[in-house]
């Protein structure tokens, strides 16, 4: 790729990490909302959900984190794999 | 990863850029999967740690590993599968084309 297709792919990329990360936050507000939100006879939230809330995000966040790492691993060892079947 | 061999017409910058951006939003979506399915199976639900515990680590490390190995499994069995589906298909298709007619 030239420089200019590379920054033309560059900016694609940037517009589709803003994307990434609207959806990121909408998954995680969809996931802990349903783990721990289950008490609806008042409209505020208890200490409980807000606690639940908070470990959920901390919790996602490291997940995503470690799944970042092993699919960089899982992908070279495809990537390295598929290599080695072509040449044969 | 290259896609494009000798002896074929050089591709548009447009196909290039391209080419590089369905392969990252592929690789994007695989990594988001992957992480909603091993969360779904190995995380639990009811957040009583904002920590990961070890079992629920060493459960991610190995669905991740898992994911992998069935997507290419599958990958590998669809390909195969739709040649022999094809070929079948092919050969049934002359001897039933005689029908109704």
């Amino acid at each position: 790729l030239t420089a200019a297709e590379n920054r033309e792919l560059e900016t694609r990329m940037q517009k589709r990490q803003l994307k990434e990360f609207m959806s990121v936050i909408g998954n995680l507000v969809d996931t802990c909302f349903n783990s721990c939100i289950n008490d609806f006879t008042s409209k505020a939230l208890s200490g409980t959900e807000t606690g639940c809330i908070t470990r959920c995000v901390q919790k996602s966040m490291t997940t995503q984190a470690r799944m970042a790492e092993r699919f960089a691993e899982q992908n070279q060892a495809m990537a390295a794999e598929m290599q080695r079947k072509a040449q044969q | 990863m290259s896609f494009f061999g000798l002896g074929r017409p050089q591709p548009t910058s447009a196909e290039k850029i391209a080419a590089v951006e369905n392969e990252l939003k592929m690789m994007a979506d695989m990594h988001n999967r992957m992480t909603r399915v091993c969360s779904a199976k190995c995380v639990d639900k009811t957040y009583r740690e904002s920590d990961l515990a070890k079992g629920e680590a060493v459960c991610l490390d190995r669905c991740s590993a898992k994911f992998f190995d069935v997507h290419a499994k599958i990958f590998d069995q669809i390909q195969k599968e739709t040649t022999e589906r094809m070929a079948a298909a092919g050969g049934g298709g002359g001897g039933g084309g005689g029908f109704g007619m």
